[in-house]
């Protein structure tokens, strides 16, 4: 009766993380429970009906499951709750999809009344066919997704065991060339592939791209990768041809510029939901070639029409990349049925803990506006109060003397509002990269910002997937998309690959104090802080004024001039 | 009675044929030891303790203490109470009854077991039923010895089988029955095909039927030499309902079965199978399948017993912890009784969201909260429920302590909440502590799930269907629902206990569906037979205290009798033999001292983290808990509890009187872990701001340029009773209203000007004072207005009638002069007057009436009566000149006017 959780009525489990069994807990628990928050003593995870079923996905039954709750747990269970999981994960598996020999794609169960209910459903129906036997129905192959989509919101989730096309051979290996796997991208890869398919949840900076070139060499076969933007279609490209034995011939890029098809396929979401006339000119894409493999990078961001292709494509295997489930429409339960189950994930602290990732010192610097300012402040429209907040003349200050601070040292300065972005470049005589600025502009600065040529990038929104800029050390986010938590999570991720010198990252942003700029940063924080990174707050007056800020001893008693704006 | 000993004593049936064999010789010296006669001088035979326990097992009996033993057995053999103590009885025991209604009577043993346990003896049924009989003797149903059992006549009555209610035994009449209409000449006919001989009467031919159909060996012969198709038709017939169609022109087989007899006619289309012959094509047995055994309570899953402990535990802290936070949501007054009793639907609803609970759950807490005094209306005039005085004193009781009290509570409740939600009889919905939830059967139910889950072995969980059979055995009449639509929902007792089984899981008397120790010590308590022994002492001054709680805390003792008195029964049929009252007492400890040591121990710190939560790894103690409450927002309960703190949440805290650096102090007291930066950062930004813009009532200002004047009126002592307050240098805010401070400040020698709401200085003049618009007054004039015409008209015709009343000449009755009171009013007796006044009415002529007005006055009219209905008489009243409606009563007397003419004569 000394356990490290404690299990909540409303389904969370609390775990101390100083217990000297928490860590044997964490593994027991992590399969069928979602780490909610990480905060530094307790960490809480919630119990959810998707949890469950990836965790039955996975091989685990309801007894472990009660069995794990019920022996680590501080106090008594409550019994609704032992109730609630074992049935819960009773309704998974008790239908399957599987191949029939002579009918093709079919849906049967192992509980005929189960079979009834989800048939006597109207949005069943049109998705099968003739009834084979008592427990089995026919299932139209193309409505395979659709099916599985169905029944989950009908909570009756099918266990898909129809297998998967082996798509067209392609050799695919990894040089493994003064580098390996880590442990827990191998154990990632491994996940995915005994599952078949499903997501891999890494933070950012984990080295998802690694995971992803995993599965293409286990899969030995074609690959569409599916990709945010055209940037991040490079980087892939780049780091596939770095890490396996992948030439560049081999790897088409498919977007707006370009619109190749190789073995090994990168595409983006915008491309492929292009509409042109009513139409997806760009979906035979998927057609195109017999893909063995389907890499969607990012799943959280993945957009609504792609779900529906993916729907008609649960013969392939499919791999998902993301940091984090949380998609801000709420559509996990599309993600859990279309791509699959969650099959990995790791949570950061602890990636961080084995070195693979920086350690990260967030700060938010808070800023009074001057009095004008928030006369004006309060007379603003109410769509115009964000805006005004969070590009006030005050918040370049306090940049230029952050930038000052760090000068040296790879400084990402990350903003929303292109006006304020290039003030910014102005007055920090740095470059400014926004959507207007061409792709090859973009790759030509982003080397040089690698290389160390230049030390001040200037980004707006468009920077904020999938670039790679490893030697970024200080970011420094003065706006965003309002209260956005997972771009919150993308602009940390930019700081926190690992520093060749072993630096620790910054990560600062700042905020105008008393005004919705708080409120949305409270907002975007609370994610990071649930992720065990911790704000520290501090006033701009003391950090102009070389105050109490424990990292900024080194300077600088020049914030104290005036630039000469306003 | 030493002769009423032996009737007792004597169980088995072997015993009990030497006892009834010299009876009659060995104890025939004394009258009363005779083989009794009557039921009343069965009673009477009995000994203390068999008296003792049939009123124990029908107490209904006791109600009013019969003054002897012919009353008492007059009363043991009235409907009402033979219907209430069959509907008590295990199934066996009623078959035993049921085959002693379709035996002779009287009947001997031999018979009894005969039709119980069929031709070739079922040696579980013949075991079991001397128990059963002995049941059915104890409780003044059957009486007599073994070779003259009798079922008192009432019972027989309700349980023989007849035409209008068939027997569960499926049986018909006997030949007997059967045939007494029948003609002597068809009888004859009947024996004569059956291969009879004939007799002289009808008597003996229906004794020589009843003979062949008895007799196995002659039977079977003749059934041997029916033709194809009538063993058909009586198979059909034979486990009942034995009765037939037949056309008037019947197929073969049909007519060789009723030429012998096998069917006799019940009327000319419906033929009957006689008892006799059913019973022999039964092999003897009187019901196709005799239950002598309570079936037994399956296991469903074994549990470790800690487990179940363990998890009962947690169920119950769960309960507490939902108790508290519902009275604590209706802590300032919850919400409206209805008019009809009972909470709204949307109130249900909306507790039901509060506590995030299913509504049948909440109105089970509810229930719950009522049951056990904690919660009842106020009794104000707008009715609302809210905490009584003895949920304070709840509240500071340990947890399991306050568990116990709600267990008692429910135990011996009578309220079930299983029915909120349903509709009643006339189609309303039942309302959550509304009326009409009261059935009386809920308490014995409980405790009997309770006492089976007992017998179960520790850990084990029941299958749900196997204890609800066991329920079905132990009382098949009780609920009316046929057994043969289990689980549908119907049957209430079946209701009662599925509710009981969810209930107690919800309680935490059982964990994962096994009685756990606590639970089992509960039961204990009760079976005791002095239920509850907690709370009693204190429910009377909850009843006491907490005005309208009356009904919530009534069910304390009251029903905690009728609860023990309800398990008994059970245990008396042989079900819970292990549990006599001797069985000691709270042998395994309190519920509350067992449960205490598994329920969470409260905490006296939280940990703080940097995503502004604090959690509770556990329950807080209570001051702690409630200063935490107002300083953060409750995230997430159970074992422990969440909190965050918010702008909002601090704010509150602020709010209610606490400094920023309090609350600093207050979280490094408590926290085990540093207190983060960005939580200390938000209580200073929160308190930075808190307070910054003040707000404040003042009924008049003054203002002045000269900081110094203002100085000056301040330090000057005559102001103190303007009450003024510097609130900057250069306003002073009063708290006299404007003309006041005027005046006040006038009188100190100075020269105020008055300001408007615009800031205008006001001019002072002499505005005239006004009133409302207002009406000029009406003359008032020395006398009376002339009258109109029209007035005058009316007045003298009123005047004319009124004369006409009081000299009308008119007749007198026939009787004795009517006393005339000195105002003359006329005098008639009301039989009288209502002949006149009808009489008046049909030919439509005035009548003079003496009448009494509500106020006593008297006063006499004409009137032409036009109806007399419903002891009134409408009328046109010629006095007041219209039509009136007078009741009878009120009439003192009726004169008929001497002539209709003679009115205008007169005047």
């Amino acid at each position: 009766m000394n356990g490290p959780l404690i299990v909540q009525s409303d389904k969370t489990l609390l775990l101390e993380v100083d217990h000297e069994r928490a860590d044997a807990c964490r593994r027991v628990i992590a399969p069928f429970a979602e780490l909610e928050r990480a905060p530094e003593h307790i960490h809480t995870y919630r119990i959810t009906p998707l949890g469950l079923w990836n965790a039955r996905a996975a091989g685990h039954d309801a007894e472990q499951v009660v069995d794990a709750l019920v022996e680590f747990s501080r106090y008594p269970v409550p019994h609704a709750l032992l109730v609630d999981v074992a049935e819960t994960m009773a309704r998974y598996g008790r239908l399957t999809l599987t191949k029939h020999p002579a009918h093709g794609l079919v849906l049967s169960t192992t509980d005929r009344p189960v079979l009834e209910e989800v048939l006597r459903s109207k949005k069943v129906q049109p998705l099968v066919g003739a009834r084979v036997d008592p427990d089995t129905v026919v299932v139209h192959p193309s409505e395979r997704g659709q099916i599985k989509q169905t029944l989950l919101k009908l909570g009756w989730p099918a266990e898909d065991l129809a297998g998967y096309v082996d798509g067209e051979a392609h050799r695919i290996e990894l040089a493994e060339d003064g580098w390996a796997l880590r442990p827990y991208q191998r154990q990632a890869v491994e996940g995915f592939w005994h599952g078949g398919s499903g997501v891999v949840v890494l933070p950012c900076g984990a080295g998802k791209t690694l995971v992803g070139a995993g599965a293409m060499a286990q899969a030995k076969a074609t690959t569409l990768i599916l990709v945010t933007n055209t940037v991040s279609a490079r980087q892939w490209k780049h780091e596939l041809v770095k890490r396996t034995s992948l030439t560049e011939d081999e790897i088409g890029e498919y977007s707006g510029t370009r619109k190749e098809i190789r073995p090994v396929t990168i595409a983006t979401y915008q491309v492929l939901t292009t509409k042109r006339k009513g139409v997806y000119p760009h979906l035979e894409l998927f057609d195109s070639r017999d893909w063995g493999l389907i890499v969607y990078d990012e799943v959280h961001l993945l957009p609504a029409p792609v779900f529906k292709f993916t729907a008609d494509l649960q013969a392939r295997r499919r791999l998902g990349l993301t940091a984090t489930l949380v998609r801000e429409d709420g559509r996990e339960s599309d993600v859990f049925s279309l791509i699959g189950p969650k099959r990995f994930d790791a949570p950061w602290k602890e990636i961080e803990a084995q070195g693979y990732i920086a350690p990260a010192d967030c700060v938010e610097v808070r800023v009074d506006l001057t009095e004008s300012e928030r006369l004006a402040y309060a007379t603003a429209e109410t769509e115009e109060k964000y805006r005004f907040c969070a590009t006030t003349a005050t918040k370049r200050r306090v940049t230029e003397a952050l930038v000052r601070k760090f000068a040296g040292q790879q400084t990402l300065v990350i903003g929303q509002y292109i006006d304020q972005l290039d003030e910014l470049g102005a007055h920090l005589d740095a470059p400014v990269i926004k959507g207007e600025t061409s792709n090859a502009q973009r790759e030509k600065l982003f080397d040089a910002f690698r290389t160390g040529e230049i030390s001040v990038l200037v980004v707006s929104k468009v920077a904020n997937f999938s670039i790679d800029l490893p030697e970024a050390t200080v970011a420094i986010q003065v706006s965003g998309t309002f209260g956005s938590r997972q771009e919150e999570a993308q602009r940390l991720g930019r700081v926190l690959r690992p520093k060749a010198d072993g630096h620790q990252a910054h990560f600062y942003s700042v905020v105008a104090r008393d005004t919705i700029d708080q409120d949305f940063a409270a907002h975007r924080q609370r994610f990071l802080a649930e992720q065990g990174y911790a704000y520290r707050i501090v006033d701009a007056s003391d950090l102009l004024a070389g105050g109490p800020e424990p990292s900024g001893r080194d300077d600088s008693p020049e914030a104290a001039s005036e630039p000469d704006a306003s | 009675m030493p002769g009423g000993r032996s009737d007792t004593a004597a169980h088995l049936p072997g015993d009990r044929s030497g006892t009834a064999a010299h009876l009659p010789g060995g104890t025939g010296g004394r009258g009363g030891a005779a083989a009794p006669r009557t039921l009343a001088e069965a009673l009477r035979a009995r000994g203390d303790k068999g008296l003792a326990a049939l009123l124990r097992a029908r107490p209904d009996l006791l109600v009013p203490v019969p003054g002897d033993m012919t009353q008492l057995a007059t009363r043991a053999g009235t409907r009402a109470s033979v219907v209430r103590a069959l509907e008590r009885l295990d199934r066996f025991a009623l078959q035993t009854a049921e085959a002693l209604a379709v035996a002779p009577d009287p009947a001997p043993y031999a018979v009894l077991r005969a039709l119980l346990a069929g031709d070739d003896g079922d040696p579980e049924v013949a075991g079991a039923l001397p128990a059963a009989l002995e049941v059915l003797r104890e409780q003044a149903l059957v009486w007599g010895d073994d070779d003259r059992l009798r079922l008192v006549r009432t019972a027989r009555e309700l349980l023989v089988p007849s035409p209008q209610h068939p027997s569960p035994t499926g049986l018909g009449p006997t030949v007997a029955e059967a045939t007494a209409g029948m003609s002597p000449g068809r009888l004859q006919e009947i024996l004569a095909e059956a291969g009879l001989p004939n007799t002289h009467d009808p008597v003996s031919a229906v004794a020589a039927l009843t003979g062949l159909f008895t007799d196995r060996v002659r039977m079977a012969a003749l059934l041997d030499s029916a033709p194809a198709g009538a063993l058909e038709v009586l198979d059909r017939l034979v486990w009942g309902p034995p009765y037939g169609e037949v056309t008037a022109d019947p197929t073969p087989p049909v007519r060789w079965l009723r030429d012998r007899g096998l069917l006799l006619p019940v009327s000319a289309r419906t033929v009957v199978l006689p008892r006799e012959a059913a019973l022999h094509l039964r092999a003897g047995r009187a019901h196709r399948t005799p239950e002598p055994l309570a079936p037994e309570v399956v296991p469903a899953h074994e549990h470790r017993p800690q487990v179940v402990d363990s998890a009962a535990a947690g169920q119950a802290y769960t309960a507490l912890t939902t108790v508290e936070d519902l009275l604590r949501e209706w802590h300032e007054g919850g919400p409206a009784v209805l008019r009809a009793g009972g909470l709204a639907v949307r109130d249900l609803r909306r507790t039901a969201a509060v506590l995030d609970v299913p509504e049948a759950t909440a109105a089970f807490w509810l229930e719950l909260a009522y049951g056990a005094g904690l919660l009842a209306s106020d009794g104000e005039a707008d009715e609302r429920y809210a905490p009584t005085p003895a949920y304070d004193a709840w509240l500071e009781l340990p947890a399991a302590e306050r568990w116990a009290r709600l267990a008692d509570a429910w135990l011996v409740a009578t309220r079930t909440s299983g029915l909120v939600g349903g509709q009643d009889a006339k189609g309303r919905t039942l309302a959550a502590l509304g009326p009409d939830l009261d059935r009386g059967a809920a308490p014995e139910v409980r405790a009997r799930v309770l006492a089976l889950l007992a017998g179960l072995p520790a850990g084990a969980s029941p299958d749900p269907e196997s204890l609800l059979a066991r329920l079905r055995w132990e009382r098949p009449l009780r609920g009316g629902a046929p057994a043969g639509a289990p689980g549908t929902g119907a049957d209430l007792r079946a209701r009662l206990a599925r509710w009981t089984l969810a209930e107690a899981e919800l309680l935490g008397v059982t964990g994962r569906g096994a009685l756990a120790t606590h639970g089992r010590a509960l039961l204990d308590r009760v079976r005791d037979g002095s239920p509850v022994p907690g709370p009693a002492p204190d429910s009377g001054p909850v009843s006491g205290s907490g005005p309208g709680s009356g009904a919530g805390a009534a069910p304390g003792p009251g029903a905690g009798s009728s609860g023990g008195a309800g398990s008994s029964p059970g245990a008396g049929s042989g079900a819970g033999a292990d549990h006599g009252p001797g069985s000691g007492p709270g042998s395994l400890g309190s519920p509350a001292a067992l449960l205490s040591p598994l329920l969470p121990e409260p905490v006296d710190h939280v940990l703080l983290q940097a995503d502004l939560t604090a959690v509770a790894p556990g329950p807080l103690e209570r001051p702690l808990a409630e200063t935490l409450a107002v300083l953060a927002d409750v995230e997430s309960k159970g074992g422990a509890t969440v909190y965050r703190f918010t702008p909002g949440s601090v704010r509150r805290a602020l709010d209610a009187g606490r400094a920023a650096s309090d609350l600093h102090a207050f979280l490094a007291a408590h926290s085990r872990t540093p207190v983060p930066q960005p939580l200390s950062y938000l209580i200073d930004d929160v308190a930075r701001r808190h307070g910054h813009l003040r707000v404040g009532a003042a009924a008049a200002y003054v203002r002045c340029d000269d900081d110094a004047l203002l100085g000056e009126i301040l330090a000057d002592r005559r102001s103190a009773a303007l009450r003024l307050r510097r609130l900057a240098p250069t306003v002073l805010a009063a708290q006299t209203d404007p003309a006041t401070l005027l005046d006040g400040l006038r009188s100190l020698g100075y020269a105020p000007a008055a300001e408007s709401a615009e800031g205008d200085v006001l001019i002072t003049r002499a505005d005239a004072h006004r009133t409302p618009p207002r009406a000029a007054p009406a003359p008032v004039p020395d006398g009376p207005p002339l009258p109109d015409d029209t007035l005058l008209g009316a007045a003298v015709r009123a005047i004319r009638a009124g004369d006409l009343a009081a000299t009308v000449p008119r007749k007198e009755p026939a009787a004795a002069e009517p006393a005339r009171t000195p105002g003359g009013l006329p005098r008639t007796s009301a039989a009288e007057t209502l002949a006149t006044v009808q009489a008046a009415a049909l030919t439509g002529s005035a009548v003079w009436i003496g009448y009494v007005n509500a106020e006593g006055t008297a006063s006499q009219r004409v009137i032409a009566p036009v109806r007399v209905e419903g002891g009134f008489v409408t009328a046109y009243d010629h006095t007041a000149d219209e039509v009136r409606t007078y009741p009878l009563h009120r009439v003192t007397g009726v004169s008929e006017l001497a002539d209709p003419d003679d009115p205008d004569d007169s005047a």
